[in-house]
């Protein structure tokens, strides 16, 4: 129901301790947008303000075109998800749920065309609460008191208590975190179904990338209170803006080398571990188009786009197998390349016959390859990747130095550290 | 059956070329080393007896068992010296031969004399009652400060805060005694002392209760903060978080301050006899129980003192025992929070 | 309730603070680290934050640094003896504990130099706020409305002027109050606090009604106490007027600063909303903190102050006036060799004795109560606690007394002692010093072992299971396992504690004073400066016979006050400051 702007944001606690720097978003009605990264990114913080429960240093954050920030949380119209649930411990289900609604006033016009702010019904409170209990699968429960409720109740009683708010944004920090692996991917999915219900604007802060991915229409990738990127996850899997970003989304994170990239008449090939590789297809034409220099770089190549190979290959890299990983439909082989390089490799075990996969132990001498359009080139100074557009919809920041202490740089000398 | 296929997209997967068949593999050398120590353990097992074991559990047990009777012995005898003094004093209150101090403990005449001198020849009635006002009046008025500091110290963040903890702290390291000449011509000056001491002795008490906000503050330091700002979110005002969220959760430090604080004035007798200063119409039950036993009036009076003591103690300790989880709760936590 | 302290650090200070629960202090190339998570949420390890002290100030880490630290927090976490340095390692027992005394008593002026440039910084700071306040004051002059000008005189004005008639009117009666009160009474008290009054009776004609008829009487016309009371009282309202005429000026610049802005100002209705909701702490505090100010704080200044005087019974104030005298009081309690010191010196001797074997003792024998009743196979669990808790509950004036009158001369011990023939004549419990102070110690455990069994059974039962369980694999008997595990972990949990009861113990008057009122009295210093002081007289019993006693030497009961401030505040500052407990916050959370 509303349009989440934000405009220069800055977050300083203290005198000097930044939490959030230059923070500008815009985030469209209904968008399901997802803040990641690593703690202390200040993806909270960022929450946290829009919430109105930390005030704004610097900037301004409108709320469907409202300028909200000296409104008090409860003025936002937004509803919020704790992470550790922060549920009355001494009310029931029903009366948790309906806290907001008795505190609520609504305007009511007379005939007179007076406005005046009423409470709302019990009635209207009982349907508003049985509707959102009802959605959620939690009706039996609502005479309970929160300690008599399992995790994954309580987190439907915490997604309960904002939605029966009808609130134009609905804020949640980390709501899954506090669940096991088991259920927090089965109260993913639900939430995914749950988004169709529930007609408002999602902000939804997580370190998980998986939730990242899966959840998210957008996703905002912070650092140390920068943002490192905005798009979508496909965008941000398949064209990561900086060397950050692309080993923060997926799992296992990619492999990086310190390699060249070297251009000649036929077009690109990089030289990785001392053996030299065609840059083929769509990434070949970029650098074509981009007519990017031979140059030191960083390769990256994500360990599920590493393939096995033949002897024969000549872009074939031989490695040693340090340590296998099997897990089920698919082995994660931990080698070692030639001059030293660790890398992981991903290898779907369907197309394996059993006698390879017994073959791929510790120890074991492989061939790997790649391809050039799973390649992703980054500068060797900045992280930036070379191929990274501003038009298109992407948001690489330039980090500039004077506005950081000097251990607080961020993307920088990304001096590959094996 | 195309017809309905129509909506679906055409994907035509290639399988990789480079993919299975085609790999080269060269195995890792196999290394024994599961059968080594198998072999090892077996040895270490020989080595042992197979009774061994359960004779050491045998006599354990004994010595567990010799160690709990000492234990229980030890408390028997604990618990006797414990609670000797309070048999002693009920004893010495039911005492009718003498009345004052005697050179054993079971009296050789018995009766309720002393119970009735306590109420008829001493004005113990009289303290009894100021005693009971004090402790109810504190008791309320000194609960509400502590809470009221204790909660604002704890959950809210406003400037000044440190400075005025600091001030408490350092004001706090003073010994008491130090402002009883002011506190004392103040009162008079006021009219609250003598006769009326019980009425100054309640300002006393209650002006400056915040000073012992710690416990209340550790407790209050436990409770999440994200509960006040889900309340926040909610639409609720700091006012309503206080009594709508976070009183109805503090029930334990509640009625613990409220248990010290009725409590305070039945042990008080520094303050109560300064304050009363010789009008013994304004003593609470322990001035007038202590002036019992002054030089002067002691051979006359011990075995009253002793049946005054039971009547302060009574009532204290059925609702001290009544109330004992929250004490305990209290007192562990304010412990551990220092 | 839980059992466990969290501690809790404050990202960035002032009013707005990110809040952080402890997980791991760690050292890491020299500088001290705190790994923490925000407040509320869970031990994951992505929620974990760096920060390090700078100025003072936490401060987080971050970027390469943060990584690096990341990594050092990770290797701490696998093999958490990181503090220790291998050389103290490769030391046996007793070279260990040298280490640990070299270790505290080279960090004492290392201690005491940070306080002392902490003390500085502080000082400077309130000067430079001072300076920036007197900036402010000029350039909101400078710059301000000609209301902003007029509120400058007429306190109030700027907020009328607004619409915030409730500020304004409040500021403007405060204002009034104030010069009224100065006008009729307040100048002439400070007028007298450097002499402290000049005559204290005269002899003047008094119209007697009844006689019809003027006669000559004596009449008080100064009164030092009421002098030194009502010029502190007066002094005490400058500063609260000074803060306030500081604040209009302040307000009076915010407004005209919104009012540029083209926004609305707070009003009225605004200001009352905000005493239950933004201003609830101020509505909380204000009693309480008036009640601290009017009933401790001031008593205690100008107690302090009469330190300065020479009030006391013979200088009451009234009929006969008091004056400053300086640090003669001081010099003739701390001038080493005259009686009073000597006094002074045996009986703070005493009580620092008396403060360490009665903290000591209730501690570790309650303790060993508590893990009695706590221990596997021990019946009726709950009534040897409820035995012991019942005596707490019991008024100290009515078991003490009793048990006092139990040990007298022809009391019930001695009697029956006696009777048996096991002595001949009574034993001096309370006449003798050295037994009287023994006494008085085990006197004391009977009454303190019940509060510390409470105090410790919920803690001891807190202890996790397993670490006994590995201790005993471990090959530890019994005694090990108190010696390693319980009492490691209770001086952990509970060290504040001790401290406090240290203090408390100090200030522990109802025990002595209720056994022995400080008696047997000792001969030699025991009547100096005629107050009585006795073998087991400790300071605060002594400084209460000193106010009400016969001589009632008020000057000197304020000098024993503040040097018992002094023993009791450096000893609290020290022990907290290198208590190790305080500092290990890693080693059992």
């Amino acid at each position: 129901m509303a349009t989440v702007k934000l405009t220069n944001v800055k977050k300083i606690y203290g005198k000097n301790t930044v939490a959030v720097h230059d923070f500008n978003l815009e985030i469209a009605d209904k968008e399901f947008i997802v803040f990641v990264g690593p703690s202390g990114c200040g993806k909270s913080t960022t929450l946290r303000m829009i919430a109105g429960l930390e005030e704004i240093t610097e900037g301004t954050i409108e709320i469907g075109g409202k300028v909200v920030n000296d409104l008090q949380p409860k003025d936002r119209d937004i509803a919020m998800v704790f992470q550790n649930y922060a549920l009355y411990p001494h009310l029931t289900v029903f009366e948790n749920m309906a806290f907001a609604l008795r505190l609520k006033r609504v305007p009511v016009t007379d005939e007179k065309g007076n406005t005046r702010y009423v409470k709302l019904t019990q009635d209207e409170i009982y349907k508003r609460v049985t509707e959102a209990a009802d959605i959620l699968g939690i009706s039996e429960y609502l005479l309970r008191r929160p300690r008599e409720l399992s995790g994954g109740q309580r987190q439907r009683v915490a997604i309960g208590r904002a939605m029966v708010r009808d609130s134009q944004v609905f804020l949640m920090d980390e709501p899954l975190s506090n669940l096991d692996a088991k259920l927090r991917n089965q109260m993913r999915a639900e939430l995914i179904l749950l988004r169709e219900k529930i007609d408002s604007t999602f902000i939804y802060v997580t370190h998980d990338q998986t939730e990242a991915m899966t959840l998210g229409d957008r996703i905002v990738i912070m650092k140390d209170g920068f943002i490192q990127q905005v798009g979508t996850p496909t965008e941000v899997f398949e064209m990561p803006g900086n060397l950050f970003v692309a080993e923060f989304i997926g799992a296992p994170k990619m492999n990086t080398f310190n390699a060249r990239l070297i251009k000649d008449d036929g077009g690109y090939t990089v030289e990785v571990c001392g053996v030299k590789m065609p840059v083929d297809g769509e990434k070949g034409e970029e650098l074509a188009k981009r007519q990017i220099p031979s140059s030191a770089i960083v390769l990256g190549v994500r360990p599920e786009h590493i393939t096995l190979t033949g002897r024969a290959n000549p872009a074939a890299l031989p490695c040693v197998i340090r340590v296998t990983e099997m897990m089920g439909s698919e082995l994660h082989l931990h080698v070692t390349a030639p001059q030293g390089e660790q890398l992981i490799v991903r290898i779907p075990t369907v197309s394996l016959t059993s006698a390879q996969v017994a073959a791929l132990t510790a120890g074991a001498k492989i061939f790997v390859t790649f391809r050039g359009k799973v390649m992703h080139f980054f500068s060797q100074d900045t992280g930036i990747n070379l191929l990274t557009d501003a038009q298109a919809g992407q948001q690489v920041p330039q980090i500039t130095q004077n506005q950081q202490e000097k251990d607080e740089m961020p993307v920088k000398n990304w001096h590959l550290k094996n | 059956m195309t017809e309905e296929r129509e909506d679906f997209l055409d994907f035509d997967i290639v399988p990789e070329d480079e993919m299975a068949g085609d790999i080269d593999i060269e195995p890792a050398p196999y290394t024994p080393h599961v059968s080594a120590e198998a072999t090892v353990s077996r040895r270490e097992a020989a080595e042992f007896p197979e009774e061994a074991p359960e004779k050491r559990h045998m006599s354990q047990r004994t010595k567990n068992r010799i160690v709990n009777t000492v234990i229980h012995v030890v408390l028997a005898v604990m618990s006797f010296v414990w609670i000797l003094p309070f048999v002693g004093i009920v004893l010495e209150s039911f005492r009718c031969e003498s009345t004052g101090l005697a050179g054993y403990i079971f009296p050789k005449v018995w009766g309720f004399d002393n119970y009735i001198r306590l109420f008829t020849e001493t004005k113990f009635p009289k303290w009894f009652l100021n005693t009971f006002i004090m402790g109810l009046v504190t008791a309320v008025v000194q609960t509400v400060f502590v809470l009221a500091v204790s909660y604002a110290l704890s959950r809210h963040r406003f400037k000044g805060r440190k400075f005025l903890m600091n001030l408490m702290l350092i004001f706090g390291m003073f010994p008491g005694f130090l402002t009883l000449i002011l506190l004392y011509t103040w009162m008079n000056d006021w009219g609250l002392t003598d006769a009326n001491a019980p009425w100054g002795l309640i300002v006393i008490y209650c002006a400056s209760s915040g000073m012992g906000y710690y416990i209340a503050k550790g407790f209050f330091d436990t409770i999440s903060h994200s509960l006040d700002e889900a309340a926040r979110v909610d639409g609720a005002t700091r006012f309503q978080i206080f009594y709508k969220i976070i009183m109805p959760l503090s029930k334990p430090i509640i009625v613990y301050t409220t248990l010290m604080a009725f409590m305070g004035p039945w042990g008080d007798f520094v303050m109560a006899t300064f304050m009363a200063n010789n009008s013994s119409a304004g003593y609470n039950a322990a001035a007038g129980l202590q002036w019992l036993l002054t030089d002067s009036m002691k051979n006359d009076y011990y075995t009253t003192f002793c049946a005054g003591g039971v009547v302060v103690a009574v009532p204290i300790t059925v609702l001290f025992l009544l109330l004992q989880k929250y004490y305990v709760a209290g007192v562990t936590g304010g412990a551990v929070k220092g | 309730m839980k059992d466990k302290k969290q501690k809790i650090i404050e990202l960035g200070g002032g009013e707005e603070v990110l809040r952080l629960a402890p997980v791991m202090t760690f050292t890491y190339s020299g500088k001290k680290y705190v790994a923490c998570t925000p407040e509320g949420q869970t031990g994951d390890e992505a929620d974990l934050l760096i920060c390090y002290k700078d100025k003072g100030e936490y401060v987080q880490a971050k970027g390469e640094l943060a990584e690096e630290l990341f990594s050092a927090f990770r290797s701490r976490v696998k093999n958490s003896s990181s503090s220790a340095s291998l050389e103290y390692l490769s030391l046996n027992r007793l070279g260990k504990i040298g280490y640990k005394t070299v270790k505290f008593f080279k960090g004492i002026p290392r201690w005491f130099a940070e306080k002392f440039k902490k003390l500085g910084r502080a000082i400077a700071s309130f000067g430079v706020k001072i300076a920036e306040n007197v900036k402010d004051i000029g350039t909101t002059f400078k710059n301000g409305s000609w209301k902003t000008r007029v509120s400058y005189l007429v306190m109030g004005f700027g907020n009328l002027s607004h619409g915030q008639w409730l500020r304004g009117i409040l500021f403007l009666l405060f204002e009034i109050i104030f010069i009224v009160y100065m006008a009729l009474w307040g100048g002439s008290w400070l007028s007298q606090l450097g002499s402290l009054g000049t005559v204290a009776t005269e002899k003047a004609d008094v119209w007697i009604p009844e006689l019809e008829e003027f006669q000559e009487q004596v009449i008080h016309v100064d009164n030092s106490f009421k002098i030194l009371l009502y010029s502190l009282i007066t002094l005490f309202f400058i500063v609260a007027f000074i803060y306030t005429w500081r604040l209009n000026v302040k307000q009076c610049r915010i407004c005209d600063e919104i009012t540029a802005s083209g926004k609305k100002v707070k009003s009225t209705k605004d200001d009352l909303k905000s005493v239950l909701d933004d201003q609830f702490h101020k509505t909380l505090l204000s009693l309480p903190v008036f009640g601290i100010v009017m009933f401790t704080i001031l008593p205690i200044i100008f107690m302090i102050l009469v330190a300065f005087t020479n009030y006391d019974s013979n200088h009451n104030g009234y009929s006969n006036l008091f004056h400053w005298v300086g640090l003669d009081n001081f010099n003739s309690i701390l001038d080493f060799g005259s009686g009073l010191s000597v006094a002074f010196g045996e009986i703070l001797a005493w009580t620092l004795i008396w403060a360490f074997f009665a903290t000591f003792s209730n501690y570790f024998l309650g303790m060993f109560v508590a893990m009695m009743i706590n221990k596997k196979g021990i019946k009726i669990k709950k009534f040897w606690r409820t035995v012991l808790v019942m005596t707490i509950a019991i008024p100290q004036f009515i078991s003490l007394l009793y048990v006092s009158n139990l040990f007298e001369e022809n009391g019930i011990i001695n009697a029956t002692l006696v009777k048996w023939g096991w002595i001949n004549s009574p034993i001096p419990f309370w006449e003798n010093g050295t037994l009287a102070k023994v006494m008085v110690i085990l006197i004391n455990i009977w009454v303190g072992i019940p509060y510390l069994m409470l105090i410790t059974t919920g803690i001891l039962m807190n202890i996790p299971e397993d670490l006994y369980e590995s201790a005993k694999i471990d090959g530890a008997n019994g005694f090990q396992q108190f010696l390693k595990i319980t009492l490691p972990y209770m001086l952990f949990v509970t060290g504040p504690y001790l401290l406090t009861s240290f203090v408390s113990n100090i200030n522990n008057f109802n025990v002595i004073y209720l056994l022995t009122q400080g008696g047997p009295q000792h001969p030699a210093w025991g009547s100096v400066g005629g107050f009585v002081a006795g073998d087991t007289t400790i300071l605060i019993t002594w400084l209460f016979g000193i106010t009400t006693g016969v001589k009632a030497d008020y000057k000197m009961a304020s000098v024993i006050g503040i040097l018992i401030f002094i023993v009791v505040s450096v000893l609290s500052l020290i022990v907290f400051s290198i208590m190790p407990s305080t500092k290990r916050e890693d080693d059992f959370s």
